[in-house]
């Protein structure tokens, strides 16, 4: 088989384009302290760390592990109060992704999440895996 | 923020009538709320949120995307852990150096500038407020100095959220959510004495506040797109006497002006940007004759860009210019602003602008720049006292390098500088 230029090239780059998504599909090890940057810039308007301080959003403190709407003192949308979900680091990126896909009706805006990468996430959850 | 001339009375008596009308407009709405805990609350209290969410520098007027987000919304966001009281008051005392003296023959002079009390949050689920009510500390008068009642709700256009409402307000640009516009472009703060913080003087944008009612419409789609259409009118002497303006405070009868908006919104979280026109129509008539004494035609663009990352160092840019042809007069008027700041940990501060006004004719063109730098203690999440403690305290220089006077004749620039130290507190 005779193996042309542009067949090189389109191999090369394909080649390419596997290797760097593989680390995307892989399970990415998160850094808290770039996660620190990450809550900050992204969620710190409408989220405290604080435990019963509540803004726009409710706590995030302790939220790993957490179930779903019962932080006390919020006002939750019925879809997140009723929703039974346990806040895993897997649910939790799902959810900073595309909160509306996995809970439709609940009322946090971030229609796009999907702008961070899944470092920025996989951070994210480090660092608030250790938010108490 | 007005400044309307108008006959003084006493600082007591005008401290009184202050207090009156105080009582008169805010007691029956503070009613509303008598269940309600004995705080003076504000937005922050209203939204759980901290003043550095809303506002650049941990201090108003200038808006984060948040804080644009939240005024387009009605003031009617909250915690949704009860009705608060939506009173708020601030307080700026200035000491003013400039470079000639004025009729005392002192330079420097120390002033309490302005007092304010605000009706500033959720009145319902879906509506708000942002009145402003002001004592002048030089004028020792008191007035409604801005108002802006809104409704807005949400719906889905095209599959995309919009936000749409409507505004009862009293200034052309009031109701805008950009720091461009003249309503709430900079400088946030200006000296109370002296040429202050030059530019041109309009008719139509800036040149109405405070003596119109308007109404406008607007919408924002998909946290993008922002139009406004709205119109203004005069309000009658008795009316403008009322409200604390003065019955001779009005440019003319103004029969209902032409006011539209459109901007493109970006928000990035860790940045915000924009680009947009605007423009107000309109006539007025002499109240005296009926004869119309101007026809102007207003048109402007303006951008920004703030770079917002971790809050810990906040860049913003900021700039516009504005045409006004005045078909009467036979004259045009423009003004071009470019405006920079930073913010360290949303405390320290520091900011530059740059202004150019011109006209057809040559009268009252300016140009020069402003100088300043502030600190900011609290207004964070983690502040001492927050959200009921905020205080800036800053020094702001503006240098003229051309000064014309309203004949075209050139005078000397530097005679209208200033240095200008303020302490702003609001509570």
């Amino acid at each position: 088989m005779h193996i042309t230029p542009p067949l090189l090239l389109a191999g090369a780059l394909c080649a390419l384009g596997l290797g760097l998504a593989a680390p995307a599909r892989a399970a990415v090890a998160g850094r808290a302290d770039a996660g620190s940057d990450v809550y900050d810039s992204e969620c710190a308007e409408c989220h405290s760390l604080h435990a019963g301080k509540n803004k726009k959003g409710p706590s995030l403190a302790a939220v790993t592990g957490r179930t779903a709407g019962t932080v006390p003192g919020y006002k939750y949308s019925d879809a997140l109060a009723h929703s039974g979900i346990v806040w895993t680091p897997e649910k939790l990126a799902a959810y900073i992704a595309a909160p509306k896909k996995v809970v439709p009706g609940g009322k946090m805006k971030y229609d796009d999440g999907g702008d961070l990468t899944a470092q920025d996430i996989a951070d994210l959850l480090a660092f608030l895996k250790g938010a108490h | 923020m007005t400044r309307t001339q108008g006959t003084a009375g006493s600082p007591a008596r005008a401290r009184a009538g202050f207090a009156r009308r105080l009582c008169a407009w805010l007691l029956p709405l503070a009613a509303l709320y008598a269940t309600d805990a004995l705080a003076v609350p504000s937005y922050s209290r209203q939204t759980g949120q901290e003043c550095a969410a809303c506002h650049i520098g941990a201090f108003g007027p200038a808006l984060t995307p948040y804080g644009m987000r939240f005024k387009l919304g009605g003031y009617t966001d909250s915690d949704g852990q009860g009705r608060k009281v939506p009173v708020s008051a601030m307080a700026v005392g200035s000491v003013t150096h400039t470079a000639t003296a004025d009729d005392s023959g002192k330079l420097t002079h120390a002033d309490l500038a302005e007092a304010s009390v605000f009706l500033a949050g959720r009145i319902t689920d879906h509506i708000g407020s942002f009145t402003q009510v002001t004592y002048d500390g030089l004028e020792h008068k008191t007035a409604l100095d801005l108002l802006d009642v809104r409704y807005a709700t949400t719906r889905q256009i095209k599959g995309k959220d919009t936000i749409l409402g409507v505004s009862i307000n009293n200034a052309p640009t009031l109701t805008d959510p950009l720091n461009t516009l003249p309503a709430w472009g900079y400088p946030y703060v200006s000296a109370p004495r002296g040429a202050g913080a030059g530019g041109a003087e309009f008719t139509g944008i800036g040149g109405l506040e405070g003596t119109v009612i308007g109404a406008s419409g607007y919408a924002l789609w998909n946290d993008h797109l922002y139009t406004e259409l709205g119109t203004y009118r005069s309000l009658s002497p008795s009316a403008l006497s009322r409200v604390g303006v003065g019955r001779d405070a009005s440019p003319g009868i103004l029969h209902g002006s032409e006011y539209w908006r459109v901007a493109w919104l970006g928000d990035a979280r860790h940045a915000g940007w924009s680009v947009g026109m605007f423009g107000n129509n309109g006539s007025l008539e002499s109240r005296e004759d009926g004869t119309r004494t101007a026809r102007f035609h207003d048109l402007g663009v303006d951008g920004s860009y703030q770079f917002l990352g971790t809050r810990e160092h906040v860049f913003a840019v900021n700039g516009s210019y504005l045409r006004e042809r005045d078909s009467v007069a036979h004259d045009s008027v423009a003004e071009g602003k470019l405006n920079a700041s930073y913010h360290f940990r949303n405390t320290w501060g520091g900011s530059v602008g740059l202004f150019n006004a011109t006209s057809d004719s040559g009268a009252n063109e300016n140009r020069g720049y402003i100088l300043q730098a502030d600190w900011t203690p609290w207004g964070k999440e983690d502040s001492w006292q927050a959200p009921w403690a905020n205080l800036r305290l800053g020094v702001q220089y503006v240098g003229f390098d051309k000064v014309r006077d309203e004949t075209g004749a050139r005078e000397k620039a530097s005679d209208s500088n200033s240095l200008h130290f303020f302490v702003w507190t609001a509570f």
